[in-house]
């Protein structure tokens, strides 16, 4: 399998203005401020097979984020360096922005005062698609994920649940050969995650996309990923498959106790947050 | 290459169709735009030229009678409703402040071609609604009004309106360093509302500025097309305002594109 996404010594570094408490500071702040400088992403090497879905895990503030802007071309990193399907993805090429597709679980893709019908249109514009052809698609994904009732209805007037499938169908109506998911099923309820998991295992068996995901629900790691990155304070703190964690992780555990990955991704979470 | 231009065209086609769709969908408030707005504005500025005459006791000023000011202003609060662009300038800061950006520069097209479209396509819909009142109102109250006219300077102001969308992404541009720049907006409408001869025409500027502040590209928006309709400027001022406007663009579009990559670069992705 060939690499679509490879990075090296990719870093990013955040500055924040620091406002201490009070009038006086803000007065002063007119004139000077102070800024604090955090390093988002540390120097990531990555190397990721095209086909795979790859799960993302950290605690709040981690980097995950920050490491699927950059790869997505959102952000442009401090330094190092990134290929994704052969581009700088910062440089933002249409070649390169026709092949991939990003969902953010907590916010709009589409337009908020128009159906999701005529948002879709306009996609259909934008990435250069056959309309036919992109009706169809919507008709058939649409039925994948039993939403075709709500087509037709002001995006601002759907539940959360049936607004992440309209979601998701227009991230995948160009055939992004990289996905990038930051917590497709946030908020939902159970009923609603399981089948956008479910859908996204059938879509992936069907299209084979590389997707990179992040997501606080682990059963949507454990579902669908072939790969997991661990990552803690802006570093990749573990590169392998999911059972190969779990596998080691009870390995270092006493005799007597086993967990699943659930409980292995919880305790590793609770300790970040400890050292934090 | 042919094809590329096809694409271009269709997507930025479907961008205006988007302004259009988008902006009936709220019917009461999309009329009061393009309709109640100009027309407050019509009155308060009929009002102001009566008082002017009635206070000045003459028959003309600067060589024009009463008719001519009342005229100009029906036509210069409708044109000046074209020609600004308070409602996407906003949008445009609001997006990169907020970061809903995001889900258009993941995406292959320009922030620049993507609101430009939208502003000409809500900006063509509007004119072809709104310019309905001051054609019935010049035709009734009989005000002086070149109609042939009146195409030509609806050119001028749609092509000043793309200098008007290079200026509000110059500004928007800032947001990525400044976040709240709204004041700004203000600060530039207040000076437009002048140097476009909104408020009143610029030919009573006395000289030596007022030649400068209509060769400037501003005048392009109200005071050149409504001066021509109602007769105040020529076709060789006109000619003047297309030629400054296309200077303007070059100047301006330059110093944007800078200013827009300095801010993509120094962008966070915030909220993403």
């Amino acid at each position: 399998m060939s690499i679509v996404i490879e990075t090296k010594d990719l870093t990013r570094e955040y500055k924040t203005y620091q406002k201490p408490e009070g009038l006086k500071n803000s007065l002063q702040g007119i004139f000077k401020r102070e800024y604090n400088s955090k390093i988002a992403l540390n120097k990531t090497n990555l190397q990721i097979e095209s086909g795979k879905i790859v799960g993302l895990v950290g605690a709040n503030g981690a980097g995950k984020t920050t490491l699927l802007k950059m790869l997505s071309g959102l952000v442009a990193p401090s330094s190092g360096d990134a290929l994704v399907l052969g581009y700088r993805p910062w440089e933002r090429k249409y070649e390169f922005l026709r092949q991939i597709s990003i969902l953010l679980g907590q916010k709009n893709q589409l337009w908020w005062d128009i159906s999701p019908v005529d948002s879709y249109a306009l996609l259909a514009r934008i990435y250069d698609l056959d309309i036919r052809a992109t009706r169809k698609r919507v008709s058939d994904l649409a039925e994948m994920l039993q939403c075709s009732h709500v087509l037709t209805t002001q995006l601002r007037r759907l539940s959360l649940g049936e607004r992440m499938k309209m979601e998701i169908i227009g991230a995948l109506l160009h055939e992004p050969r990289i996905l990038f998911l930051d917590e497709p099923t946030i908020g939902l309820d159970i009923v609603a995650q399981e089948n956008i998991r479910n859908f996204l295992a059938n879509y992936v068996k069907e299209k084979e996309p590389t997707i990179i995901l992040t997501s606080h629900y682990m059963d949507d790691i454990a579902t669908l990923a072939d790969k997991l990155l661990l990552i803690s304070k802006g570093n990749i703190v573990y590169q392998g498959s999911v059972d190969e964690f779990v596998t080691n992780s009870n390995a270092e555990l006493a005799q007597d106790e086993k967990v699943d990955f659930e409980e292995v991704i919880r305790r590793f979470l609770e300790t970040e947050s400890r050292i934090r | 290459m042919k094809k590329s231009f096809a694409v271009f065209l269709k997507r930025n086609l479907a961008f205006a169709k988007l302004a259009i769709v988008s902006n009936l969908e709220y019917r009461l408030n999309y009329f009061v735009d393009a309709i109640v707005q100009p027309l407050m504005t019509t009155g308060i500025e009929i009002l102001l030229w009566f008082a002017v005459f009635q206070g000045a006791h003459t028959a003309t000023i600067n060589g024009f009678g009463r008719d001519s000011y009342l005229s100009y202003a029906l036509w210069g609060a409708f044109f000046a409703r074209i020609a600004t662009s308070w409602m996407y300038e906003f949008r445009m800061i609001e997006e990169i402040s907020s970061g809903s950006i995001n889900s258009l520069i993941v995406r292959p097209m320009s922030f620049y071609e993507y609101y430009l479209s939208q502003l000409l396509g809500y900006k063509f819909i509007t004119t072809v609604i709104s310019m309905i009142v001051p054609i019935i109102a010049a035709w009734m109250f009989n005000l002086p009004t070149v109609f042939s006219r009146i195409p030509l300077a609806i050119l001028l102001c749609f092509y000043y309106l793309i200098l008007v969308h290079t200026i509000s992404f110059i500004v928007s541009s800032v947001a990525f360093h400044l976040t709240k720049i709204s004041s700004f907006t203000v600060a530039k409408n207040l000076l437009m509302w002048i140097l476009t001869g909104e408020l009143f025409p610029l030919d009573l500027i006395p000289d030596p500025y007022k030649k400068f502040i209509i060769a400037l590209p501003f005048s392009s928006g109200v005071f050149l097309p409504v001066g021509y309709i109602t007769q105040r400027v020529g076709h060789a001022e006109m000619v003047q305002g297309f030629v400054s406007v296309t200077i303007g663009l070059v100047v301006l579009n330059l110093l944007g594109a800078w200013l827009w990559r300095k801010g993509l670069s120094a962008y966070v992705g915030t909220g993403a």
